[in-house]
């Protein structure tokens, strides 16, 4: 073989290698979701789930117990009242499984090989039935065995996340811009989709009269069940989080940074200007008189109900997963991090954090 | 630096042409369509000069002045190297001419597939990161997300169309046979029986479509749908100058014809 025909042969094998690389075909890269209980905390991290223990801060288990380049799992999982851990693959195979929370074993699996997209959002389990919307647009219903119920709602758009109830209907977010509120006894939409003017990557806020939901057209929509609608306020930037409605106040946050709070009564700002050090893409959690941010600038700050910074402690890498409480801790899953997860507790002192062992 | 030179340009062109175009069904596939349209008119002046650097190569290698010196130092290598930098300087031949826009090619193959992949987003992470790349100026709230159908395919995805239970990869194996035809309509005609450059183009025709029908059976079948339009331009572009070599398509085509000039 003459030395040009390996060059060009060693070129055209580089230029696969480079394009391979680069592969997007499955849903390769994404932030952590995070749940937790009262005795464990569950993150979807990529390749595994684990099950942390709140008081060591070890792994109980992780799942699958060997890494399959198939799954990825990135949805936050989710606890039945049943004692079942919820989640989906978003690799290029996309099974539904049911996990032990206690042992991290297979109670069920639902292959879905007729599913074509990603589980990117969680299930909502009410009413002994499981919800879940797939980036294939359409809501699958499955029982508490894992047996598809009903017909898929086709609702168009990729579902990136849970969706709401209000005790009656169902209220789910699409990416085409849309809110569509469903009645699960009918297994059909109720009303036209709501335009929304934006992508709505979050679930709906549920409030006493209807729903609160943010978008990409940097507004909140308050919309009711019988499809009245109006946008209620307006951001700088895209609303990525869920907004958090707490007694009278909603409160959420945009990509530029800036935390809101919103009298629900009267409609004004409780605050002027409440902006972190970074882009806030994580829904905000409220416990007692304390609203937790996390922010893309890697973050956690506990502010006062005036908006006051109580403390601020710097995690580490990139927050994207909402915060979430178990006992006393405040449990933060940053991105690109020395570690996974981390525990602080109510004065902002860490408790622990967590790396998975290789 | 890639992300700011190439990944960002190209995306946010992508999307100022979906969103021209109405950002509906069907519209993605269209805008890399065009888009390709406007990377070939830009690449223009190179094909030309390719063309040009082949020929003149081509040229050199049937030349009775080269192809004596060949003879005469058969066993030195290192004059015939010498011999040949000064006849490509006496005649203003650059040798790399033709090999320029192939490399070109590589980065913007590689620039247009992060592109597609990059404006689909289809993670919340892909979304945050389309976010920050996209210009002031584009209507962003508006057209996220993509919408990734085109006709019968998912540019995200792969593409395959099933027929009696079987997956047929129809676009890699259109991929493949415009390649080959493009390769060999532009492949000239050697008298040289000792011509590496015919030889090397030779292999070329058949290695590259392999390779970029491997590229479509499994990527996003929006770079085959750049591929397709990039040799069909190609193809007639070429045709257009009355250069192309359609005997070359025949069995043993290569030997009997002569390259038109």
């Amino acid at each position: 073989m003459n030395t040009k025909r390996l060059i060009l042969i060693s070129l055209i094998a580089l230029s696969a290698l480079i394009l391979s690389a680069c592969s997007g075909q499955a849903v390769s890269n994404n932030w952590h979701g995070l749940a937790a209980d009262a005795e464990r905390a569950y993150l979807s991290n990529g390749s595994f789930v684990y099950a942390v223990d709140l008081k060591t801060a070890k792994e109980v288990w992780r799942y699958p117990e060997e890494a399959n380049s198939k799954l990825l799992y990135y949805a936050t999982p989710v606890l039945t009242p049943d004692g079942q851990l919820l989640i989906g693959s978003a690799g290029t195979s996309h099974p539904f499984v049911s996990l032990d929370p206690a042992t991290g074993k297979e109670k069920w699996v639902e292959s879905f090989t007729k599913g074509k997209g990603a589980w990117l959002a969680s299930p909502l389990v009410w009413n002994e039935t499981i919800y879940i919307p797939n980036t294939d647009g359409f809501l699958y219903t499955l029982d508490m065995n894992g047996k598809e119920i009903a017909d898929p709602i086709e609702l168009g758009g990729a579902l990136w996340s849970a969706p709401s109830t209000d005790g009656t209907l169902l209220y789910v977010t699409s990416l085409d811009h849309h809110l569509h509120i469903i009645d699960p006894a009918k297994g059909s939409v109720v009303t036209e989709p709501i335009d929304l003017g934006g992508a709505a990557p979050s679930s709906p806020a549920v409030g006493t009269d209807g729903v609160y939901v943010g978008s990409f057209a940097s507004t909140v929509e308050f919309v009711q069940a019988n499809n009245k609608h109006e946008v209620i306020a307006t951001t700088e930037n895209w609303i990525w989080g869920s907004p958090v409605v707490d007694s009278e106040t909603l409160y959420y946050a945009d990509l530029n940074g800036k935390v809101y709070s919103l009298d629900l009564a009267t409609g004004s700002q409780n605050w002027d200007v409440v902006q972190p050090d970074g882009p806030v893409v994580a829904s905000l959690l409220i416990v007692g008189d304390q609203i937790y941010v996390a922010t893309e600038a890697g973050t956690l700050v506990a502010l006062d109900r005036e908006g006051k910074t109580v403390w601020e402690k710097t995690v580490g890498g990139k927050i994207y997963t909402t915060p979430v409480l178990s006992g006393d801790l405040i449990l933060v899953a940053p991105y690109q991090a020395d570690f996974v997860l981390a525990a602080y507790d109510a004065d902002g002192k860490q408790a622990w954090t967590f790396v998975p062992e290789k | 630096m890639w992300d700011t030179i190439i990944i960002n340009p190209m995306t946010n062109l992508l999307l100022w042409i979906y969103d021209i175009l109405g950002h509906g069904p069907h519209m993605f596939g269209l805008a890399i369509i065009l888009f390709t349209i406007l990377i070939k008119v830009i690449t223009w002046p190179l094909n030309a000069s390719q063309v040009k650097g082949a020929q003149a190569m081509q040229e050199l290698q049937n030349d009775k002045e080269w192809q004596e010196i060949q003879k005469k130092y058969a066993k030195d290598k290192e004059r015939i190297a010498q011999e040949q930098m000064r006849i490509y300087k006496e005649r203003g031949i650059n040798p790399f001419a033709s090999c320029l826009p192939t490399l070109i090619q590589f980065p913007i193959i590689i620039g247009l597939y992060q592109s597609i992949t990059h404006a689909l987003s289809v993670t919340p992470f892909d979304m945050l990161k389309l976010a920050r790349a996209i210009y002031p100026f584009q209507n962003v709230e508006g057209i996220i997300p993509l919408n990734s159908t085109f006709l019968w395919m998912d540019l995200g995805r792969p593409e395959s169309v099933q027929i009696l239970g079987f997956a047929l990869p129809t676009l890699a194996v259109v991929v493949a046979l415009t390649t080959y035809v493009q390769s060999k309509l532009t492949m000239p005609t050697s008298t040289n029986p000792n011509d590496q450059s015919a030889q090397m183009t030779g292999m070329m025709s058949i290695y590259m479509p392999l390779l970029l029908g491997w590229f479509a059976l499994n990527f996003a079948s929006g770079i085959a749908v750049y591929f397709i339009t990039s040799n069909l331009l190609g193809i007639i572009q070429y045709a257009a100058t009355g250069r192309a070599n359609w005997s070359n398509l025949l069995p043993g085509g290569n030997k009997k014809s002569s390259t038109k000039k």
